[in-house]
């Protein structure tokens, strides 16, 4: 059994990981961490760098897990073939707040996943603060 | 015209809401431009260049110069948040300025480096005001064998000191001279080197050679080569400096200030050599010369102070002489042109209203770049999000437009893409763009001053060295050919004995 | 770090650079002819060029063209010397510039072709048109996938820098096919 986590370094993204990681110990599942990113700009806030990187890999470290981190010009098509390539049965992404008028301008790849993806995903919403 | 006099009247021009406005949007823009990747303050310039069709002239050069300093501010802050420096001269800046924002003192790093920028450019702009006028004054003076000499010796320098091989330097700058070339010879009125084409008689416009070089060969290189792995920002707040840090800062200031401006002001100073001697020394000065390599907050001031001093006394020889030493100046002495301004040692004289406002106009900008940006540093990081396709999508419509505007006329579009090809094969030989710059701007000067220094010579070539001054400047030359043999030699003794 | 995090790249896989591997630049010596053959324009294209009065202009017009071509060749041929002796030049660096990959000249000639369209067609149908046309292409070819966006966007531009010129600085671009309705 492999879970998938659609991974970026901010609170929803740290929502999925931390779930992702609590269902794997329960199903006793590897765990494969996807950060994906367009890369079509000098800097991605939603790409981690190095060290968050390394953060994640030390948190799995007791954990079957792979971190990938793909490049393409579309986020949500290159989690779902990840998720195809693994073999994966669950997927874990993290909602992020956005107003009905934020998400009509910048399309969501959260939606794009549920829509799409082949198999049942979970959707993790961030604490509120 | 006394210099205190002419910089209070450069002040009263420079401080008209109208040319405020410009010094703003200067600052600004420049600072942007040198946050954004792929885009400099050369470019920006270059793509600016159609309003010098309306704008006056002070406005213009007031704009410019505040894209010239802000362009070195907004490189100073990639170079601390990113660990890739977008110019050869923030590279030292990034050694430690890199280090202290991975270690959390990003805000530290940045005030450092904006404070030292505006005491280092003040500093150096003052010296600026002491010095230009008087050498421009003596250089009025100078005949044309030794503005040949002196010409001669910015265009050697600029090639075979700066960048790494010499042969390169001159195809470059050989190149460059060769464009110069093309058009109408004034003294003769004979077409030279047009292939018959009409269009071309009236040379290539500057406009044009400078987009293609500086825009479309970036563009064109960069396109070839697009990075896609994102890289790292450090997140930062506002900048600020702690007591401690203000007491390890101003020292590196100052020295930086005195490596760096004497530098820029030599023909070929640039700004990696002060800079890089500024860290040295930092380095040996050091209480804690262990925190050197994890983010020493002495490293980032003195070479940051460096880079600023050195590109305020890059205008001493531009202003002065008329001679640039840098791309950005190159940009600006080709806009000077194209007002019809003849840059060179009268300057000063003929055109001293706007001399002076400009200078003015680098005091303002210092002092809004400090008020601006040290607030704004968190928005210029987000500006690293811009997605490419439309930043250089951007570049390429305003440079296209630029080159179009200049005739109006499809060929000039046909040439920009010519030249722009020329610029990609540059970079991907490792040829300066430096060189062929220059080469093309200071080339119909050159031969100018040649043929009348050989008319009033009645054709003998000893003329050439009848003036004391040229013939030092021929001597200075000569031993910028031999240094480097000359130190192999100095070096080689010790270990054959 | 170490090798632990697998990361895959979604680009072609890097290939490492291949400075020392293979042989001499090639291609460096077709920029050494390149060289040598505008040095070659610069004499013969001013052959024929006559001199003024000696007596007025003793140097003439013919001297620096001279002395550049020479030069230009001189330096060619020290330059297809240097390369058959395995000088390479260094490509020049940026921040968005990855010298890791093989060069992408696929994308430089579609950008070179919308730039050719671009200058092909501005005569008749107009900045305002080709100008949209210009930016939405380079996007497309850098990899932005809106096309409406860009197309919106670049006509804004195009537009806004017609009335910009035309009104901010007294240049009248001309319209080309939108004639009368600009």
């Amino acid at each position: 059994m492999v879970i998938v986590v659609a991974y970026t370094p901010d609170s929803s993204g740290e929502a999925a990981l931390a779930y992702g990681i609590a269902e794997a110990k329960r199903r006793d599942a590897k765990i494969v961490v996807v950060n994906a990113t367009r890369g079509d700009a000098l800097v991605d806030p939603r790409f981690a760098g190095e060290s968050a990187v390394g953060t994640v890999d030390s948190e799995l470290a007791s954990m079957d897990h792979e971190i990938t981190q793909p490049i393409g010009p579309d986020v949500s098509d290159l989690i779902i073939s990840e998720v195809e390539r693994t073999g994966a049965g669950y997927l874990v992404v993290g909602l992020r707040h956005r107003t009905p008028v934020g998400k009509l301008i910048m399309g969501s790849v959260s939606q794009r996943l549920l829509l799409d993806s082949p198999v049942p995903v979970f959707a993790v919403r961030p604490p509120r603060d | 015209m006394d210099a205190l006099n002419g910089l209070m009247d450069g002040f009263a021009t420079a401080l008209t809401p109208m040319n405020l406005l410009y010094a703003c949007i200067g600052v600004i823009l420049g600072t942007a431009v040198g946050v954004l990747p792929g885009i400099g303050p050369a470019m920006t310039v270059a793509l600016l260049l159609p309003i010098t069709y309306n704008v006056e002239p002070a406005s213009a050069f007031i704009m410019f110069a505040g894209i010239y300093y802000g362009g070195m501010y907004g490189g100073s802050t990639t170079s601390i948040l990113l660990n890739t420096p977008g110019e050869s001269s923030s590279v030292i800046t990034a050694l430690e300025g890199n280090k202290m924002a991975k270690a959390g003192r990003a805000a530290q790093a940045l005030a450092t480096a904006a404070i030292g920028s505006f005491v280092a450019g003040s500093i150096g702009t003052a010296l600026l005001v002491a010095f230009a006028p008087s050498i421009a004054n003596l250089a009025v003076k100078l005949g044309a064998p030794s503005y040949f000499a002196i010409m001669l010796l910015a265009l050697v320098a600029v090639t075979a000191v700066l960048g790494a091989s010499k042969l390169r330097g001159f195809i470059a700058l050989f190149l460059g001279l060769a464009i110069g070339l093309v058009g109408i010879d004034g003294l003769t009125g004979q077409n030279r080197l047009t292939l018959g084409i009409p269009l071309l008689s009236d040379g290539i416009d500057i406009v044009v050679i400078a987009v293609a070089i500086f825009a479309i060969g970036e563009a064109l290189w960069v396109a070839a080569h697009l990075r896609r792995r994102p890289v790292e920002v450090i997140p930062v707040g506002r900048p600020w400096m702690g007591k401690e840090d203000w007491k390890r800062s101003w020292m590196p200031w100052l020295r930086g200030t005195a490596y760096g401006f004497p530098f820029g002001a030599l023909p070929a100073g640039g700004a990696e050599l002060p800079t890089f001697l500024s860290y040295v020394t930092e380095r040996k000065l050091a209480k804690k010369p262990e925190e050197f390599g994890h983010g020493a907050i002495e490293g980032v001031a003195g070479p940051e102070a460096a880079n600023n001093a050195s590109a305020a006394g890059t205008l001493v020889p531009m202003l002065s002489l008329g001679l640039p030493t840098n791309a950005t100046a190159a940009v600006m002495l080709a806009a000077m042109t194209g007002y019809g301004i003849q840059p060179g040692p009268a300057l000063f004289e003929e055109h001293g209203d706007l001399v002076w406002a400009l200078i003015a106009s680098l005091f303002i900008g210092n002092l809004l770049l400090l008020v601006l940006n040290l607030p704004l540093a968190p928005l210029w990081a987000k500006l690293l999000r811009t997605p490419r396709p439309y930043l250089y999508a951007g570049i390429l419509f305003f440079a296209s437009l630029g080159a179009y505007a200049v005739n109006l006329q499809w060929f000039d579009l046909a040439l920009l893409l010519f030249f722009g090809l020329l610029g990609l094969l540059m970079r991907r030989f490792g040829l300066p763009t430096l060189p062929l710059i220059i080469g093309v701007i200071l080339g119909p000067r050159l031969e100018i001053q040649l043929r009348q220094a050989l008319q009033l010579g009645e054709g003998q070539w000893s003329t050439l060295f009848s003036e004391p001054v040229a013939v030092i400047v021929y001597v200075v030359i000569v031993l910028l050919f031999a240094a480097p043999y000359l130190t192999r030699l100095v070096r080689r003794t010790p270990q054959e004995a | 770090m170490t090798d632990s995090p697998v990361i895959r790249e979604g680009a072609p896989a890097p290939d490492a650079p291949d400075a020392a591997a293979a042989g001499p630049d090639r291609a460096q010596l077709g920029l050494a002819a390149l060289v040598a053959a505008v040095g070659i324009f610069c004499i013969a294209g001013t052959w024929n060029v006559q001199a003024g009065f000696s007596g007025v202009d003793p140097l003439g017009p013919r001297f620096l063209p001279r002395v550049v071509g020479l030069a230009l060749i001189v330096l060619a041929v020290l330059l297809a010397v240097a390369t058959l002796r395995g000088d390479r030049g260094e490509a020049e660096e940026g921040e968005d510039v990855d010298l890791s990959h093989k060069p992408d000249w696929m994308t430089v000639a579609q950008l070179a072709g919308i730039f050719a369209l671009n200058i092909a067609l501005v005569d008749f149908l107009g900045w305002a048109i080709t100008g949209a046309l210009l930016f939405a292409g380079v996007a497309r070819v850098l990899g932005s996938r809106t096309w409406i966006r860009d197309l919106i966007i670049g006509a804004v531009l195009s537009v806004g820098s017609f009335y910009a010129f035309y009104v901010g600085l007294g240049v009248p671009i001309p319209p080309g096919i939108l004639d009368g309705i600009l």
